[in-house]
């Protein structure tokens, strides 16, 4: 579904990877974890476009992703949620989730002026899945809430709503579960299966929790430093030796 | 001037400031861009109606379309290059364009339909107002008020319909600079930006047209950056991203405008200070309504479902 | 005009100009905001110059000090007023708080002196003629002013306490802020910097040619232009800038660019083309917006990660 060969990113002196390669099997749930700035959120970037490679190839379901904007990446099919959350404050829940379908037929000016009935249609259709999805999300009675006035984990729930809403093949989920209450974690986890088993997603997740990592997914790939040290599963990455030490050694190292 | 003849110009005034009002709260208000030269558009729409109407002796119609054309492709031309710049640097593009659009009018003077018109920094004159000979002296200025209305319900009619469709929702999504989550969206946002400035000019565009046909002059010290300010005053005091408070907003400064007219009957002082000193006002007002009125008198509506 | 004589106009206009784009970019860097009221604030001292030069009959130069330094006093007064309010208010909110600030200042400046023309009280210039070029004793003042407020401005960043706080809020606000050193404090004396170097650099040009109301207004666009293309933030940049613009102002009008199509002969092309005066502003918004496009970081800015 997903492969990076040997991606090379820096950023002035600093090298922020440093040839990583790793593969992500389609209809999976894969880990990325490692310590502070080792290369998580850079590859993120590269992935969806964010930030140009510099050397290095990424293939997204066999064809290899060229140096093009964001948004032309976002519709091949790749979905991503972001750290900080990038919610626009000043439009509501709903609103939100209205964004994210792509290709709207409504966001052709002339479309607005010359086919109406077709998009009060289109709108129509995506309000029913807005209700189901904030149903899920258990966000439902902050629909009319500006984004801006949500808590930090609610806006993490609304980030995973529109990856609900934009329907991508690949997702990519920036610490999922960062600020969110623990018992709403339990419904996230459940979601996420859910995106696997159900939908036929794949995921890759950056996560700092452990916890979650066990639990869901079915491969883990450890960076430090900008490189893969080790790749497995769960159990096998929290025995493993490499790994260990990067997280010891690295977090007296690092800022 | 006689106080029925003053209040009709006043409310074509309000018309035409309206219409420049609904379209820079569509670029800034919904979509962030801060556009400090939308004199441009209000510039190339008199001058080209001017041109059309009086070198190629067209119909009125015919000038105003082109006016609106010009304007409308000039927004486009200058947001393409420009569009995904920060705001700040943004600001002053736009307010270089428009005074280099001012500027060319200024130098070019060229002799409009070979009469006495003249152009460059003496302005043109004798633009013709349309159906002039069907009205009075006394009933004209009633027509060209219907005139400016039928425009400035259609302006608004269409941008309200902008902005409350999914084009106007995607807006809404990078408007406070924001662009990584529409872009991972899949939105261009480029493309949304320069239609917008597209829009928006063609209808500072025809504003200008609707201007220059009333007035019957033009000039290029008619369109300063003054202009401007004038109409982001009317968009800040109205309140931002909401139609009707552009047209308020309008209203308002346009009645403050021009309220000082009839104090200088009271207090003993020139003309030409006087209308400095409303300029001072309207430059307080602004600061004033930056510091405790950001949201204008109408806030902007919230979308409910 | 020869060629040398285009060299010495460049100069002298980079002089009036630099003084102007250095506070443009030492306030824009610490309040990070562009100041569309920046040029204004040099009218006002232009014109507060002319009250004491022309209506109190007060020598030329202690005109021009007091009124540099009353302006930039004048400039913290706004700040507390207005801008202090607006620390962390979005950009385009105080842009156009800026714009409106600089509408009330200009008109306040034109209702009380009128739009006319008006001169200080300077001695007669009696330009030295040679071959080559021409140049007044006012214009050697201008350049030597120039640099003497540069170095200066040099020294202060780099010899003393203040400019050393400076420095340091500059690379990085909220370690300086957290380090304990008062960014009020520093905000304070860079307002005051900014605007006295700006309210000479005004001066400077109200000397050489006219001082009209509208004077701020007609040198906006060249001065952020220099600011930008320099790299908002480094006063050296905004020096840079400015000499640069300069010289593409006066370069960009005396350059026959017929003779360059012609290619020295080699196609047979013979009309003059040159850049008509009245287009002079244009150039330096052309080279805004190539700048813009090119390199926004300008020549000396640091690159922005994302």
């Amino acid at each position: 579904m997903l492969r990076l060969e040997n991606v090379h990113k820096s950023f002035g002196g600093i090298v922020a990877l440093h040839g990583v390669s790793f593969h992500v099997e389609p209809r999976s749930i894969t880990g990325l974890i490692g310590p502070n700035g080792s290369g998580k959120s850079t590859s993120f970037n590269v992935i969806s476009g964010f930030y140009s490679k510099d050397r290095g190839e990424i293939y997204f379901q066999g064809k290899k992703i060229e140096d093009i904007e964001p948004y032309k990446i976002a519709m091949t099919g790749i979905g991503r949620t972001f750290q900080i959350s990038e919610v626009p404050e000043k439009m509501t829940v709903v609103e939100n989730l209205l964004l994210a379908p792509k290709n709207q037929f409504g966001e052709g000016v002339l479309n607005v002026f010359l086919h109406p009935l077709k998009i009060k249609k289109e709108q129509d259709e995506h309000i029913k899945k807005v209700y189901e999805i904030l149903e899920l999300i258990q966000l439902y009675d902050l629909r009319n809430e500006y984004a801006g006035n949500l808590s930090g984990g609610q806006k993490k729930l609304l980030s995973l709503g529109t990856i609900l809403m934009s329907d991508p093949t690949l997702i990519l989920l920036d610490e999922p579960t960062a600020g969110v209450n623990p018992t709403l974690i339990k419904d996230l986890i459940v979601a996420i299966k859910n995106l696997r088993d159900e939908k036929g997603k794949t995921i890759l997740l950056v996560e700092h929790n452990m916890k979650v990592i066990s639990e869901i997914c079915d491969k883990v790939i450890v960076l430090d430093y900008g490189k893969k040290i080790a790749e497995g599963t769960p159990e096998e990455i929290q025995r493993n030796e490499k790994v260990l030490e990067a997280y010891l050694s690295g977090s007296s190292k690092r800022e | 001037m006689g106080l029925i003849n003053f209040l009709v110009y006043l409310a074509i005034m309000m018309g035409i400031y309206g219409i420049l009002s609904l379209s820079l709260n569509l670029q800034y208000g919904f979509a962030g861009l801060a556009n400090f030269g939308q004199v441009a558009f209000f510039c190339l729409g008199a001058y080209v109606s001017t041109i059309v109407v009086l070198t190629f002796d067209m119909p009125f119609i015919f000038g105003l379309l082109g006016g609106m054309t010009v304007a409308g492709v000039f927004g486009y031309v200058i947001a393409i290059p420009t569009a995904d710049l920060k705001e700040d640097y943004w600001a002053i593009v736009t307010l270089a364009a428009a005074e280099i659009v001012r500027i060319f009018f200024l130098n070019e003077d060229w002799v409009v339909g070979g009469g006495p018109y003249v152009g460059g920094s003496f302005g043109i004159g004798g633009i013709p107002q349309p159906l002039r000979a069907l009205f009075s002296a006394h009933t004209y200025p009633f027509f060209y008020l219907t005139i400016v209305l039928v425009c400035l319900l259609i302006t608004y009619t269409i941008i309200n319909k902008i902005t409350q469709s999914p084009f106007g929702r995607v807006l809404k999504s990078f408007r406070e600079g924001g662009d990584n989550l529409p872009q991972a969206m899949g939105k261009n946002v480029k493309k949304f930006r320069v239609k917008v400035m597209a829009i928006g000019g063609s209808f500072g565009g025809l504003a200008g047209c609707l201007w220059a046909h009333f007035h019957g002059f033009i000039s290029p010290d008619q369109f300063m950056p003054l202009e401007t300010f004038i109409v982001w005053a009317m968009v800040i005091v109205g309140g931002k991203a909401n139609n009707k408070g552009a047209i308020l907003g309008a209203v308002v400064i346009m009645i403050f405008y021009n309220s000082t007219r009839f104090l200088k009957d009271y207090i003993p002082v020139e003309a030409v200070t006087l209308a400095s000193l409303r300029m001072v006002a309207i430059g307080i007002l602004i600061v004033v309504a930056m510091l405790f009125m950001k949201e204008g008198f109408i806030k902007e509506k919230k979308v409910l479902y | 005009m020869t060629f040398t004589q285009v060299v010495i106009n460049s100069i002298v206009r980079a002089s009036e100009l630099a003084l102007l784009s250095l506070g443009l970019t030492i306030v824009y860097d610490i309040l990070r905001f562009a100041n569309f009221a920046h040029t204004e604030f040099a009218v006002v001292g232009v014109y507060l110059a002319l009250f004491l030069n022309i209506t109190l009959g007060l020598h030329i130069i202690p005109a021009v000090i007091f009124a540099s330094v009353a302006t930039g006093i004048f400039s913290i007064l706004v700040d507390r007023a207005v801008f202090k309010k607006m620390r962390n208010t979005s950009g385009i909110i105080i842009m156009v708080t800026s714009l409106g600030l600089a509408i009330a200042l200009r008109h306040t400046i034109s209702a009380i002196w009128g739009a006319d023309a008006q001169n200080y009280s300077i001695a007669l210039q009696r330009p030295i003629v040679t071959e080559y070029f021409r140049i007044t004793p006012l214009q050697i003042w201008i350049i030597l002013v120039g640099l003497a407020a540069m170095f200066v401005f040099h020294l202060l960043l780099h010899h003393t306490k203040l400019g050393k706080a400076m420095r340091a809020s500059s690379d990085n606000p909220e370690l300086a802020q957290a380090s304990g050193i008062a960014t009020e404090k520093i905000i304070t004396y860079v307002w005051f910097i900014a605007i006295t170097f700006a309210s000479l650099g005004g001066i400077l040009i109200g000397m050489e040619t006219y001082i009209l109301p509208y004077m701020g207004f007609a040198i906006i666009v060249p001065v952020f232009c220099a600011t930008i293309m320099g790299g908002i933030g480094n006063p050296y940049g905004a020096m840079l800038g400015a000499l640069v613009l300069s010289f593409a102002e006066n370069f960009g009008l005396y350059i026959n660019f017929g003779k360059i199509i012609n290619l020295g002969g080699v196609l047979d092309f013979s009309k003059d083309i040159f850049v008509p005066t009245g287009y002079k502003p244009a150039i330096s918004f052309v080279m805004l917006i190539l700048v813009l496009l090119i390199r926004p970081r300008g020549i000396l800015g640091r690159k922005k990660e994302s």
